[in-house]
């Protein structure tokens, strides 16, 4: 027991002399071995180095983060810069359909004869209009008549009549004009349309009548929507196909009672369409003064003489109602 | 002796030279072998002085593993010196908290290897706490003690010199001197180290 102690502690202090010495070879052989003869290590050295190898992996990240995020900005900027040039399409394509209506104007504002005779100051405007009775009152949109010289209306048969601004409305973009002043113009049986100040469904099957060409032209469409142009609530939006020319037609329904006035478009959007809702024309109408009607009162057919007729007996029997409004203006 | 390259020895004669505390064997493996460590510790946020002592530590854990016969390698010596210096030098580094690591070679894969230098590992961490322990235990022992056994098992003095050196009237009354020295160091170590 003793002497197993005894070689334990000397077997413990052997291996403790051995490692001593062995350290001590070591040390003179690393002191011996000419360590810059690595080219690794000569390579290795460097805190540039150093702090390169620690920090790799992060750059890389950062890098990668930086690249992802660069692209991203340029792909983003230019999806949007695409996207904008197709909205100025639209504005260019806009304005070129102006630039086609005025010459359009312009031609045809030649080929009629009183036009022809006021071709000094050839700057028209036209549109449509149609009677509120058959003595001759007439209403189209304020926008039409705005700054005229002169008004004239001109019927599918081509008949042409000068006509007087008895009153504009210009918060509803409504004017009335009469057309009796000209002596050529004979009353006209009753109007065979009534006028209807409910307000319309939607999904109601509209048509309309107006003059984008020298032609009355006939559009059918329907109420999509009970408010205008940006929730103008005075206004119907319509899903009617309408072109420059056709403000201030009227927008019958089935029965042929006049539920609105077109008045515009939305250029961006196809399809959408809006007209004045009749109430407000009702309104209009009872805020005419009294001396700009010469005393008479203008009496409205509330009830459509068109109801039981087919769609193609309607305009037939319409269409003698609805007018080209032809403006002639001095040019600013 | 880089100059003179003697003809490649393989690594089982460096290792038997090694056994046999032969210099040669020692250089050689240190010239083969170190610009290994020595490039992945410096890959890896050391410096050339934390790659030497890893080196160091290294062949350590191989002589001792060789002196007491007790060495078995399943893979490439060099596989097996870079498997060793991998770890210690990641348990340095987890010290340090840091947990990157580049590899410049393959360390060991295979599971049973692993095993046996975790193992290997071990058997060095308890080598080097009773190393630590001897050491402390040398220091505690006090003087003449402690010179004593030193020169006789350290400095591999023979019993006449140390007895002319101490000034003992013969090698009979050293030898007893350095059996009661030997016995009190025991009681300090074994203390300690049944203790732990």
């Amino acid at each position: 027991m003793n002497m197993d102690e005894e070689k334990d502690i000397e077997n413990a202090l052997r291996t403790y002399s051995e490692r001593i010495q062995f350290k001590q070879r070591l040390a003179r052989i690393q002191a011996s071995a000419d360590v810059s003869a690595y080219p690794v290590e000569t390579e290795q050295s460097g805190q540039i180095r150093a702090l390169w190898r620690t920090y790799r992996t992060t750059l890389a990240v950062a890098a990668s983060a930086a690249i992802i995020t660069t692209f991203g900005s340029i792909f983003l900027y230019r999806s949007y810069q695409q996207s904008h040039q197709q909205e100025q399409q639209y504005r260019l394509l806009s304005k070129e359909i102006q630039a086609v209506k005025y010459s359009q104007r312009k031609l045809l504002s030649d080929l009629n004869g009183r036009g022809r005779a006021l071709s000094v100051n050839p700057a028209q405007v036209s549109g449509s209009g149609f009677m509120l009775t058959s003595d001759g009152y007439f209403v189209t949109n304020n926008h039409i008549v705005l700054g005229a010289d002169s008004v004239y209306v001109q019927s599918t048969k081509g008949e042409v009549y000068k006509a007087r601004v008895v009153y504009n409305d210009q918060a509803h973009d409504l004017a009335f004009l009469q057309l009796c002043d000209d002596s050529a113009f004979r009353p006209m049986p009753s109007v065979p349309y009534g006028f209807n100040a409910r307000p319309s469904d939607l999904g109601e099957r509209v048509y309309t009548l107006g003059f984008p060409r020298e032609e009355i032209v006939y559009g059918e469409g329907y109420l999509s929507s009970g408010t205008g142009y940006r929730g103008d609530s005075t206004a119907y939006q319509v899903a009617v196909g309408v072109n420059p020319g056709n403000s201030g037609g009227p927008l019958l329904d089935e029965g042929g009672n006049v539920i609105g006035i077109i008045s515009g478009k939305q250029t961006t959007l196809e399809g959408v369409s809006f007209a004045i809702k009749t109430n407000y024309l009702l309104d209009a109408i009872n805020a005419i003064p009294a001396e700009a009607l010469k005393g008479l009162p203008l009496r409205i057919n509330r009830k459509s003489a068109l109801a039981n007729l087919s769609r193609k007996q309607q305009i037939k029997r319409m269409q003698d109602y609805v007018y080209q409004v032809k403006v002639f203006k001095h040019k600013e | 002796m880089k100059e003179s390259r003697l003809p490649v020895l393989t690594d089982e004669e460096l290792l038997m030279g090694l056994a046999d505390g032969s210099d040669d064997a020692l250089t050689h493996l240190y010239q083969r072998y170190f610009p290994m460590v020595l490039y992945f510790v410096t890959s890896n946020s050391g410096s050339e002085d934390d790659a030497k002592d890893i080196y160091q530590e290294v062949l350590i854990v191989l002589y001792e593993k060789v002196r007491s016969g007790s060495l078995e390698l399943h893979c490439q010596l060099k596989t097996y010196l870079y498997s060793i210096g991998r770890r210690l030098w990641l348990k340095q580094l987890a010290q340090r908290s840091r947990f990157m690591v580049r590899d410049v070679e393959t360390p060991v894969s295979d599971e049973f290897v692993n095993g046996q230098i975790s193992d290997d590992l071990a058997e060095h961490e308890e080598r080097d706490r009773q190393f630590d322990l001897m050491a402390d235990s040398l220091n505690r022992l006090g003087e003449p003690c402690r010179t004593l056994l030193d020169d006789f098992y350290v400095q591999h003095l023979s019993m006449q010199d140390i007895t002319e050196k101490f000034g003992y009237t013969n090698t009979d009354n050293a030898k007893t001197q350095k059996y009661k020295c030997l016995m009190r160091l025991k009681r300090l170590f074994f203390s300690e180290y049944k203790q732990d």
